[in-house]
C-alpha cells in the first residue's frame, strides 16, 4: 500500500497543566520568606520533628533489649499481628467498596445521591470515640438487630471499616469524574465488552488513585485507637489492638516499651506515606 | 446502499436533537455531515455508531438492521473530536486493542499494527504513551485504532476541531487521500463548510435537527435548495430582492443590461487577491460585490463613483426570507 | 449535544446498575448510617430530658466549653501556619522542600496516642527534655491547656495545607506577579491578590480541621489525663460515661459531637458549588 505524504508535526502537544512543572520550582526565598519558613520550622519541629524523634530516642536508650523484650511479648506481638492483618483486610474491602461507591456516586443518578455523598464524610469527622459508640449501639450487645460483635475480632474489622470508609471513595471520585467517557465510547466502537471496557480501560486509570486511598486506609488503620477503645474489649490476644496496648503501656508507666512500639508504628506509617508519595509522583509524571 | 436512516427522530428532554431525518450514505463514499454546532449532526453520528439510541426511526449498516444492535456489534470505527486515545497503553498497544478484543493471532495483530502506523507516519512511535504525541499526532493515532477493526463504516466527529488550522489543514488533505486509498465508507462531522467542501464526496447540510440539502459540494454550492444552505456555504448579497454570492454580481461604469441597479460605491476594501465593494443602491439595498484585483482595477474604481449592478449571467440565486424549513 | 452516553459502562445493564445500587446503599446503610441513625434515637428516646439533664451536669458543660475552647485555638494556630506553610511549599524553592512536604502528611497516618506519647517525653515537667524547664518558667504542658492545643494541633496539621496547595499550584504566580508589577509590596499582594484567591480553600480547610478537632479522642487523652471538671473534654467524657453506665449521658454527649460534626459537613458541602461558580 503506498501512503499519502503528510507532513509530520512534530510539536508537543500542549500540557494540560501547563507550568505546573516550572511552578513546583519556585522562587528563591527573601529574607521575609525565610523568616517565615524559620517560624514555621521552629513550631513544626517542636510540634512534630522533635517529639517524634524522643520516641525514637527513648526507645533506642533502653537498647535493642527493649525491642527484644517487647517483641517477645506474647500479648503484643499477638495486638500487632491483628492490627496489620486486620488493617490490610479492610484496605482490601475499601479498594473494592470504594471504587464501586465511587463509581456509583459519580456515574449513577438517582434521588438521595447527595445525601451518600455526605454520608461518605461522617466517619472523617466524627468524633473516634463516638464512632465506636456509634457502632455499639447497632452491633453492641443490645444490637436491636440481633448481631453482637463487641469483644470479637469481627469488631476491630468493623470499627476499621467504618474509619477508613471515606479514603478510597475520596480519592478515586475526582478522577472517574475527570475521565473522559469518549474513551470507553471508543473501546466500545472497537468491539468491547462493557466488562473488558472495564476491565482494561477505566481500571487501569484508577489503580493509581485507588492504591493512594488504600495507603491512606491502612495508615487510618493500623493507628486507629478511638473507635476500637469501646467496641472490640481490649481483650490481650483476642481483640485488643496496638494502639490500646500503647495506652496501656502508658498508664502503666512503662515508657520504654511504649516507645518501642510506638517506634515500630511509626516506621509502618513511614512506609505507608513514603508509598503515597511515590504513587503520585508517578501519576504525576504520566500526566 | 452502507447506511441507511430512517426517520430518526431524537430528544434530550425539551432539546429536539433530530426531527425524523431520513439519509441514504452510498457504499465506498467520503460523506461530510455539515452544519452549525447544535444542529444535530453529531447526535446522528453516534446514532449510526450505537453510541445513543434513537426514540423513533431504523439505522441500517450495509443491509444489517442495527437499531437495536450495541455498539461494539456494529463493526464501525470512531473517531473523536478530542481523540478518546487510551492513556495507559502505548500507541501500538492502542490499535492492536480492537484486534485484541477480537482474538486474532498475535503475529496478525502485530502485523496490522505495523502497517497500519505506517500507513499513518507513526511508525516510530509506536512505543510512546498518546501523551508523548502532538495533537495531530494523537489524532493519526485514533484512526489507526479505528480503522484496524476494518470497519464497515468509519465514523469521524469533528475529527479536527480540536486541532489547530494549519494542522487541520494538513490532516483534512490527508485525509481525502487516505480514503482514496482505503475505499471504507467514511461519514464525518464538521462545521466548517470549506472542510466539507473541501473533503467530501457528497455533503449532507443539517440544521435544527432537519436536513437541508444533500448533495456533491458543487450541487449545494450551485443550487442551494434554500436561504439556510446557501448562507452557510458562502457570503451572500441581496439584490433586487433576489439572494445571490457577492462574486456573481455583475458591476460596471455604466447602465449595460436592462434592470440594473444604480448605486454609489460607498466603501472598498482589498483583501489579497480579492476587492470588495459596497454599493449603496438608490433604492436603499446595500449590495456586496466581490471583483478581482485584476477587474477592479480595469474599472478604476474609486469610493464615492456611481456605478451600476446586475446579477451576473448563472448566478445561483434564491429568493430571500423563504422558509428554511426543509 | 451527546453529554450523556448511553454506551458508558456505568450507564450499561439494568440488572448490573441496581446490583451496584443496592451494594452501596446496603454498606453504607449498615455501616454508618443506621448506626448513626441509632445514637440520634437513644438520645431522644425521652425526648429533650437526656440532654437536659446531661446539660445539667457540670461536667458536662465544663467538657464541652473546654472542647471548643481548644479546637478553636488549635484551629487558628493551624490555619496561620497552614496558609503560611502552604505558599512558602509552592511558590518558594529550598533545601529539603520535597522532605518537608512529605513529613507534612505524616501526622495523618500517626496513632493519636502515640501522638501523646511523643508530646509527653519532651514536655512532661518531670522528666521531658523541655518540660521541666517550661515549668520552672511557670508553663505547664502536659496535663494542661498547652499540652491540648498541641497535641490537636499536630492532629489536623496536614488538612488546611492539603487543601491550599492544589489551589495555589491551580492559580499559579500570575496574578501576584500582576499586581507586583502594579507596584503591591510583597504584604499587600498576599491580601488582596492570593488571599481572594485559595478564600474557599481555606474555608474548606478551617472547617475540616474543626471538625476533626472537636473529635480529637486519643492524643487528647495521653496529654491531657482526665480529671474531670479540669482537662476532661467532651469526648473522653462521653467514653467515661458509658464505662460508668451513665449511657444516657454518654449518648446525649455523643449526639452532640455528630451534630456538630455534620453541621461541619454540611457547611463544607453548601460551600462546594459556591467555589465552583467563583472560579
Amino acid at each position: 500500500m503506498t501512503t499519502a505524504p503528510v507532513a509530520v508535526d512534530s510539536r508537543p502537544a500542549r500540557k494540560r497543566r501547563s507550568a505546573s512543572s516550572s511552578r513546583r520550582s519556585g522562587t528563591a526565598l527573601t529574607p521575609a520568606s525565610g523568616l517565615g519558613l524559620g517560624v514555621s520550622m521552629i513550631w513544626f519541629s517542636l510540634l512534630v520533628l522533635i517529639p517524634l524523634s524522643a520516641i525514637v530516642v527513648k526507645a533506642s536508650g533502653g537498647g535493642w533489649s527493649t525491642y527484644e523484650a517487647v517483641l517477645t511479648s506474647e500479648n503484643t506481638r499477638a495486638a500487632l499481628q491483628l492490627t496489620v492483618v486486620s488493617a490490610l483486610l479492610i484496605t482490601l474491602v475499601n479498594m473494592v467498596m470504594g471504587t464501586i461507591i465511587a463509581w456509583v456516586l459519580v456515574r449513577d443518578r438517582f434521588h438521595g445521591k447527595a445525601i451518600l455523598d455526605l454520608v461518605i464524610d461522617i466517619p472523617f469527622a466524627m468524633p473516634t470515640i463516638v464512632a465506636g459508640l456509634v457502632l455499639l449501639s447497632l452491633y453492641g450487645p443490645q444490637s436491636p438487630i440481633g448481631v453482637q460483635v463487641n469483644g470479637t475480632r469481627w469488631s476491630v474489622l468493623l470499627a476499621m471499616a467504618f474509619v477508613t470508609l471515606p479514603f478510597v471513595v475520596r480519592t478515586v471520585q475526582p478522577v472517574l469524574e475527570e475521565l473522559d467517557t469518549d474513551v470507553e465510547d471508543a473501546a466500545a466502537s472497537l468491539g468491547s465488552s462493557r466488562f473488558t471496557t472495564f476491565r482494561r480501560v477505566v481500571l487501569p486509570a484508577l489503580v493509581p488513585a485507588i492504591f493512594a486511598g488504600a495507603a491512606l486506609a491502612f495508615a487510618r488503620g493500623i493507628s486507629e485507637y478511638g473507635a476500637l477503645v469501646l467496641i472490640s474489649g481490649n481483650l490481650p490476644r483476642k481483640t485488643e489492638v496496638v494502639s490500646v496496648r500503647l495506652f496501656s503501656f502508658l498508664e502503666g508507666g512503662n515508657t520504654e516499651a511504649a516507645a518501642a512500639v510506638a517506634t515500630i508504628m511509626l516506621f509502618v506509617a513511614l512506609l505507608a506515606i513514603v508509598a503515597l508519595d511515590m504513587i503520585q509522583r508517578r501519576v504525576a509524571r504520566r500526566g | 446502499m452502507s447506511i441507511e436512516v430512517k426517520g430518526v427522530s431524537k430528544r434530550f428532554g425539551d432539546f429536539v436533537a433530530l426531527d425524523d431525518v431520513n439519509v441514504s450514505l452510498p457504499t465506498g463514499q467520503l460523506t461530510a455531515l455539515l452544519g452549525p454546532s447544535g444542529g444535530g449532526k453529531s447526535t446522528l453520528l453516534r446514532i449510526i455508531a450505537g453510541l445513543d439510541s434513537a426514540d423513533t426511526g431504523t439505522v441500517t449498516i450495509a443491509g444489517t438492521e442495527a437499531t437495536h444492535l450495541p455498539p461494539q456489534k456494529r463493526n464501525v470505527g470512531f473517531v473523536f473530536q478530542h481523540y478518546a486515545v487510551f492513556k495507559h497503553m502505548t500507541v501500538a498497544k492502542n490499535v492492536a486493542f480492537g484486534l485484541e478484543i477480537r482474538k486474532r493471532p498475535k503475529a496478525e495483530i502485530a502485523a496490522k499494527v505495523d502497517e497500519l502506523l505506517r500507513l499513518v507516519h507513526l511508525s516510530q512511535f509506536a512505543h510512546r504513551l498518546p501523551s508523548q504525541l502532538s495533537g495531530g499526532q494523537r489524532q493519526r493515532m485514533a484512526l489507526a485504532r479505528a480503522l484496524a477493526v476494518e470497519p464497515t463504516v468509519l465514523l469521524l466527529d469533528e475529527p479536527f476541531g480540536a486541532l489547530d488550522a494549519k494542522v487541520r489543514k494538513e490532516l483534512r488533505e490527508w485525509l481525502r487521500r487516505l480514503h482514496d486509498e482505503v475505499h471504507v465508507t467514511t461519514v464525518f462531522v464538521t462545521h466548517d463548510q470549506e472542510e466539507a467542501m473541501e473533503v467530501a464526496d457528497e455533503i449532507v447540510v443539517i440544521n435544527e435537527g432537519r436536513v437541508e440539502q444533500v448533495g456533491t459540494p458543487d450541487e449545494l454550492y450551485d443550487e442551494p435548495a434554500n436561504d439556510f444552505v446557501m448562507g452557510f456555504l458562502g457570503d451572500t448579497t441581496v439584490l433586487n430582492g433576489v439572494r445571490l454570492r457577492p462574486h456573481d454580481v455583475h458591476l460596471s461604469r455604466a447602465p449595460e443590461l436592462a434592470g440594473a441597479a444604480e448605486g454609489v460605491i460607498s466603501r472598498l476594501l482589498r483583501v489579497g487577491f480579492e476587492v470588495r465593494a459596497t454599493v449603496l443602491t438608490d433604492d436603499g439595498e446595500e449590495v456586496h460585490v466581490v471583483l478581482t484585483r485584476t477587474h477592479a482595477r480595469q474599472l478604476e474604481l474609486r469610493e464615492g463613483d456611481r456605478v451600476w449592478v446586475t446579477p451576473a449571467s448563472g448566478a445561483a440565486s434564491v429568493p430571500p426570507m423563504v422558509a428554511t424549513a426543509g | 449535544m451527546a453529554s450523556t452516553s448511553s454506551t458508558a459502562v456505568g450507564n450499561g445493564s439494568p440488572v448490573v446498575k441496581w446490583v451496584l445500587r443496592l451494594l452501596v446503599v446496603g454498606y453504607l446503610l449498615m455501616l454508618v448510617i443506621w448506626p448513626t441513625a441509632y445514637v440520634v434515637r437513644h438520645t431522644f428516646a425521652d425526648g429533650l430530658t437526656g440532654i437536659q439533664e446531661a446539660l445539667a451536669d457540670p461536667d458536662v458543660v465544663h467538657a464541652l466549653k473546654l472542647t471548643v475552647e481548644v479546637a478553636v485555638i488549635s484551629v487558628l494556630i493551624n490555619t496561620v501556619f497552614g496558609v503560611g506553610m502552604s505558599l512558602l511549599l509552592v511558590r518558594y524553592t529550598f533545601i529539603g522542600k520535597r522532605a518537608l512536604s512529605v513529613l507534612i502528611d505524616l501526622p495523618l497516618s500517626v496513632s493519636p496516642v502515640v501522638v501523646g506519647l511523643a508530646l509527653i517525653l519532651v514536655y512532661n515537667g518531670r522528666f521531658g527534655w523541655f518540660g521541666p524547664w517550661l515549668e520552672d518558667h511557670g508553663l505547664q504542658v502536659v496535663f494542661a491547656r498547652p499540652g491540648m492545643v498541641m497535641a490537636t494541633c499536630f492532629v489536623i496539621l496536614p488538612l488546611v495545607i492539603r487543601e491550599i496547595v492544589p489551589v495555589l499550584e491551580e492559580l499559579g504566580d500570575d496574578q501576584e506577579q500582576a499586581a507586583r508589577s502594579l507596584g503591591a509590596n510583597g504584604w499587600q499582594s498576599f491580601w488582596r491578590v492570593t488571599l481572594p484567591g485559595i478564600k474557599w480553600a481555606v474555608v474548606y480547610g478551617v472547617v475540616l480541621s474543626l471538625a476533626r478537632a472537636l473529635g480529637e479522642f486519643g492524643a487528647i487523652k495521653v496529654v491531657a489525663g482526665n480529671v474531670g471538671g479540669d482537662t476532661q473534654v467532651a469526648t473522653v467524657l462521653v467514653q467515661q460515661k458509658y464505662q460508668n453506665f451513665e449511657q444516657q449521658t454518654a449518648y446525649s454527649v455523643a449526639f452532640m459531637l455528630v451534630f456538630a460534626a455534620v453541621l461541619c459537613l454540611v457547611v463544607v458541602a453548601l460551600l462546594r458549588p459556591k467555589e465552583g461558580k467563583e472560579r
